[in-house]
């Protein structure tokens, strides 16, 4: 099957353009003072959103594609993950540096025991695996049944990073509503098809 | 009245305030021969903008001011201004700022019933009329873990209740904000059972410490942190001081306040800052002060447990949160 260069290439433009052009609107209002009367707590909600628009993005390929059967979304599609992992982890990185202040004794002692910390935590740690074995030569080498059923567990980290947000809400739950019901949807979609795919 | 120290605008830039409000009281003038010309029935009444004039007027002159801050710096007034909760003019905490203007304080009037011997509803100028106003710098510190410095200016909550002479059966103090869902944003939605409403124990309510404040940094309150008149109770945290208040009942039951009604696993009655006691999501042990890096520790009752410890002795505070 022969694949056009052209729109594929435009839309692995626009995946980086959506990573890459909130960091500049962020750094352009941190520069501007333009994030409110507490920058650091805005950084710290606006890259946790970043992060998690991404992600659900990533997750939201898969049926894109089934629904489209367009290979330039599948192409792109460990672009889009790499980013979500990127701001996440600056999510996390903003959460101890302008949340904690680099209090480690503090970062440790949250991690511990607020649930909400951990969640976000484990949400996060689970990506690793799956961004350092997004490589080809890696997932070549790991097979397709391996790399399919380890990156199954982008949809675990979603929902913890659903009942991450969820648990820091506090009164105004539109926002944690409508994630929960994105990341459904989407585990929804991906138990239907695979049922499909069985028979 | 104490000098601030943050001139945001420099001081040849600011209309002396005198001049500002002969100007307003002109244009007001103005509008009103307007009005009068158009429809004569319609003529302003008299009290349009009473208590505010008065109030301003007032602030104009020597207050006493007293700090209670252990000389800790103010937060400045314009984050003050901009970032607080007031779930009426919406959830962000920029929202009460930018929706300030649609709370509607004028004409303004207090209901003060129940369990006293003198109840009455008052225009809000006939109540500040009674009052002895002075400046008190206390400390803030919201259930979400932020604080501030604030200098308000009010009169303490015992003078207004002892006027209207609380029988021997009221054991509670019930108060209750404006409920006006037409203009207020925030009451069309139902994150509270509208209106807002939070109640002291009676010995709470007549500590020297709790204030009704109408003004901050030496100014009429602006109405995103609570105008006309607001609660002011520095050693619980901010929710339980209710802005707005329309209506102070006394009773003999607890009464229920909009929070605990919302969430009584997370706030309690008594929602005394503690820093051993956390909130179930997060941690109440440290605070970020407003205006500062870094994080402050929580103080016992928020610095005043000297002067309010003695109304909980005896009493666990892990259970009475």
């Amino acid at each position: 099957m022969s694949i056009a260069k052209g729109p594929v290439l435009m839309f692995r433009l626009l995946v980086l353009t959506s990573g890459l052009l909130p960091a500049l609107w962020l750094a352009w209002r941190w520069g501007q003072d333009d994030l409110g009367v507490v920058p650091e707590e805005a950084m710290v909600h606006l890259t946790g959103r970043i992060g998690l628009a991404l992600l659900l993005a990533t997750i939201a390929f898969s049926p894109a594609f089934r629904l489209t059967g367009w290979v330039g979304i599948m192409i792109a599609r460990r672009q889009v993950g790499l980013w979500a992992f990127a701001w996440l982890c600056a999510h996390a990185l903003a959460w101890m540096g302008l949340e904690q202040y680099w209090a480690w004794e503090w970062i440790w002692h949250d991690m511990q025991d607020l649930p909400y910390v951990r969640y976000g935590v484990v949400g996060l740690v689970l990506l690793v695996p799956l961004a350092l074995t997004s490589f080809r030569r890696v997932r070549q080498a790991m097979g397709e049944r391996a790399w399919h059923w380890l990156h199954r567990l982008v949809y675990v980290s979603a929902a913890l990073a659903a009942t991450h947000l969820w648990i820091l809400t506090r009164a105004d739950y539109r926002l944690p509503m409508l994630v929960v019901a994105v990341v459904a949807a989407l585990i929804l979609f991906r138990l239907v098809d695979a049922a499909r795919h069985r028979q | 009245m104490a000098r601030y120290r943050y001139p945001v605008i420099a001081e040849s830039e600011v209309t002396p305030r005198e001049l500002f409000r002969q100007r307003r009281r002109f244009i007001q003038g103005g509008a009103a021969l307007g009005a009068a010309a158009l429809a004569p029935g319609l003529l302003l009444p008299s009290s349009a903008y009473a208590w505010q004039e008065s109030l301003a007027d007032r602030l104009e002159g020597d207050l006493p001011s007293r700090g209670f801050a252990g000389g800790e710096t103010l937060t400045h007034r314009k984050d003050a201004t901009a970032y607080n909760n007031f779930y009426e003019l919406g959830v962000r905490k920029s929202d009460p700022e930018v929706y300030a203007h649609k709370l509607i304080t004028d004409p303004w009037s207090l209901t003060i019933d129940g369990e006293v011997g003198k109840p009455g509803t008052l225009a809000l100028e006939e109540v500040l009329k009674r009052e002895t106003l002075e400046e008190r710098i206390y400390r803030l510190r919201c259930v979400e873990a932020w604080s501030m410095v604030i200098p308000w200016v009010g009169f303490p909550l015992a003078d207004l209740l002892k006027r209207h002479a609380p029988t021997s059966r009221a054991r509670y103090v019930h108060f209750e904000s404006i409920h006006d869902p037409e203009n207020l944003r925030g009451q069309k939605s139902s994150i509270l059972d509208w209106p807002y409403r939070e109640a002291l124990r009676i010995d709470e309510a007549m500590h020297p410490l709790t204030l009704l404040a109408v003004g901050m940094y030496g100014e009429v309150m602006p109405n995103q942190n609570g105008a006309p008149i607001r609660l002011v109770v520095p050693w619980k945290y901010g929710f339980k001081s209710i802005k707005a208040v329309v209506r102070i009942t006394l009773t003999e039951e607890r009464p229920v306040s909009a929070w605990m009604e919302q969430n009584p696993e997370e706030y309690g009655f008594y929602a005394n800052v503690n820093p051993e006691v956390d909130h179930p999501r997060w941690s109440q042990a440290r605070e970020r002060r407003i205006g500062e890096r870094g994080k402050r520790e929580t103080l016992m009752f928020n610095g005043y447990a000297e002067e309010v410890a003695g109304l909980y002795a005896g009493m666990d505070l892990n259970e009475h949160f």
